[in-house]
């Protein structure tokens, strides 16, 4: 037996987090009194469950003063609401992963920071395109696709691919794009600068601003004002450019400019 | 409610057991073998190997070499549980600040950052010194170079304090009740407010509507007061801070509430 000191030690230390989210109907009363109050005959009927239960669970929240009662009404006091936003934060933080797991499983993350890490659940809406073994160029036509329409880019460079150069110059001769940042390291700009046509049509260009930071990051990070599109590399630090994750919404936005903001910091 | 509005089984099969969690965030801290847990925490060896067995079989650790190691991305989920662990010790640290306050002001986002304010003080009156929350806000005031602030009401000493900012050159930005905005800028030096104004170092967005919170940004000290939820100030607290993770966050609150009084 593990000695009571420790027990305790160790019941203090996740008392709370345990007392949450280890009982569903705890979780589930403070979930849905989040939006508005509501009676017994509301909560019963969104719960399906018998009244005794549900009472007996907010006078649980009750006594840890998370929810309160005005009436024939429930809602939730102030710390109730800071808790269950956190609440929510981490079920769509681990909904966010779980939903893309192959693709953040698959990459090295080291790169991006604890903060931005912990937000993830900005990324809910996000999809992820993934290249297939008879089209091996799905991710990365996508992502030509994408930035075809825009009229302003930030990307993260952490490659050389003249590939990817090509394009750029182009949308940017079409006068399609008209405000192109590049963020990238000393060697990524070196390299650039040694191919006349890139240092000339890309990194000269007119509409073209480029940012070198001493950071070395292995995130190739996208930002338009429409999209934001991310791929990384494989722990063994090669580049994917098999699978791509975009993102349309504004939080998806609010997530990779955080990142860009991170990147120039 | 949506599908996956709801704690799943993953996020229940690890804030079930205390004992898991504590292997986690010893693993998390740095790899190790079953006797080097066992040491560490002080649980006994049988439960740390079933507790240890049970999380390899559930995919959250790897065994490499003797030792065992957090996967990545359950390094990320554990990450976002402790994230949440966090929230809860602040919200209870300053329960007297939340408790029975008004705080439908603070953004979704300033909610669920609210662990960038976990370095911050917590400023109560005594009956020994009932000014001491706006002495503190008053002398981060006087030795700032710029402010943002959310003034819902007005103290007579603020007109000088932003004069003072203003005649040294300073910027100050503020966001106040559209019946105080006469009394808080009148009192001002009328050319020097021009000039201010012209140079857009003094800017003031004015509320129809009641503000219920008040923040100062004082470079890059923050200082927060709420309402009680009877609607009266409560004077007698106020969260502080100097760091930067918890200046960012009250940058961003102020741009919230700045957002929301243009439109």
């Amino acid at each position: 037996m593990t000695n009571i000191q420790t027990k305790r030690e160790l019941n203090k230390e996740f008392k709370d987090v345990k007392y949450i989210l280890t009982s569903s109907m705890r979780a589930k009363l403070l979930l849905a009194l989040y939006e508005i109050p509501k009676n017994l005959d509301e909560l019963r009927h969104e719960l399906k469950k018998p009244s005794a239960t549900i009472l007996h669970g907010l006078k649980e929240l009750e006594t840890i003063n998370l929810v309160r009662r005005a009436h024939k009404y429930y809602e939730l006091t102030s710390n109730g609401y800071l808790l269950t936003t956190n609440m929510i934060k981490l079920i769509e933080n681990w909904y966010s992963l779980s939903k893309s797991e192959t693709f953040w499983d698959n990459h090295d993350l080291s790169d991006i920071p604890e903060d931005i890490i912990k937000n993830i659940y900005l990324l809910k809406d996000a999809e992820y395109v993934s290249s297939t073994t008879s089209d091996l160029s799905i991710a990365f036509n996508k992502y030509i696709q994408l930035i075809s329409e825009a009229s302003k880019l930030q990307i993260i460079l952490p490659i050389y691919s003249e590939n990817h150069f090509k394009h750029l110059i182009d949308l940017l001769n079409s006068n399609k794009l008209q405000k192109l940042e590049l963020i990238m390291n000393k060697e990524i700009y070196e390299s650039i600068h040694k191919n006349r046509k890139f240092q000339k049509e890309l990194l000269k260009h007119e509409n073209v601003k480029t940012t070198v930071i001493d950071k070395d990051l292995k995130i190739f990070l996208t930002y338009g004002e429409e999209f934001m599109a991310l791929t990384l590399f494989f722990k063994d630090g090669h580049y994917d450019d098999s699978q791509i994750l975009i993102g349309h919404d504004q939080n998806s936005l609010n997530w990779a400019y955080e990142l860009i903001k991170y990147s120039r910091r | 409610m949506n599908v996956h509005n709801e704690i799943n089984d993953d996020i229940k099969f690890l804030a079930k057991s205390e004992i898991r969690l504590k292997i986690l965030s010893e693993l998390n801290e740095r790899p190790n073998d079953i006797r080097g847990l066992v040491k560490k925490t002080k649980i006994t060896y049988s439960s740390v190997s079933s507790n240890v067995n049970k999380l390899a079989e559930n995919n959250y650790i790897k065994k490499v070499e003797k030792k065992y190691y957090l996967n990545p991305i359950a390094k990320i989920y554990f990450k976002t549980l402790m994230d949440f662990k966090k929230s809860i010790e602040i919200i209870q640290v300053y329960n007297s600040f939340w408790d029975k306050h008004n705080i439908t002001q603070l953004s979704i986002n300033s909610i669920k950052n609210i662990t960038d304010l976990k370095n911050a003080q917590l400023i109560e009156t005594t009956p020994l010194d009932i000014y001491k929350t706006h002495n503190t806000t008053k002398d981060q005031l006087i030795k700032a170079e710029n402010v943002k602030a959310i003034f819902p009401y007005l103290h007579p000493e603020y007109p000088e304090l932003i004069e003072e900012i203003l005649i040294n050159g300073g910027n100050v930005e503020l966001i106040v009740p559209k019946d105080i905005f006469k009394a808080i800028i009148s009192p001002i030096d009328e050319s020097l407010k021009n000039r201010a104004v012209k140079q857009k170092r003094l800017k003031v967005f004015t509320v129809t509507n009641s503000l219920n919170l008040y923040l100062t940004i004082c470079d890059e000290k923050m200082s927060l007061g709420l309402f009680k939820n009877d609607g009266s100030f409560d004077q007698n607290r106020i969260l502080i801070s100097n760091d930067l993770k918890a200046y960012e966050w009250a940058d961003e609150l102020f741009k919230h509430v700045k957002h929301m009084v243009r439109q």
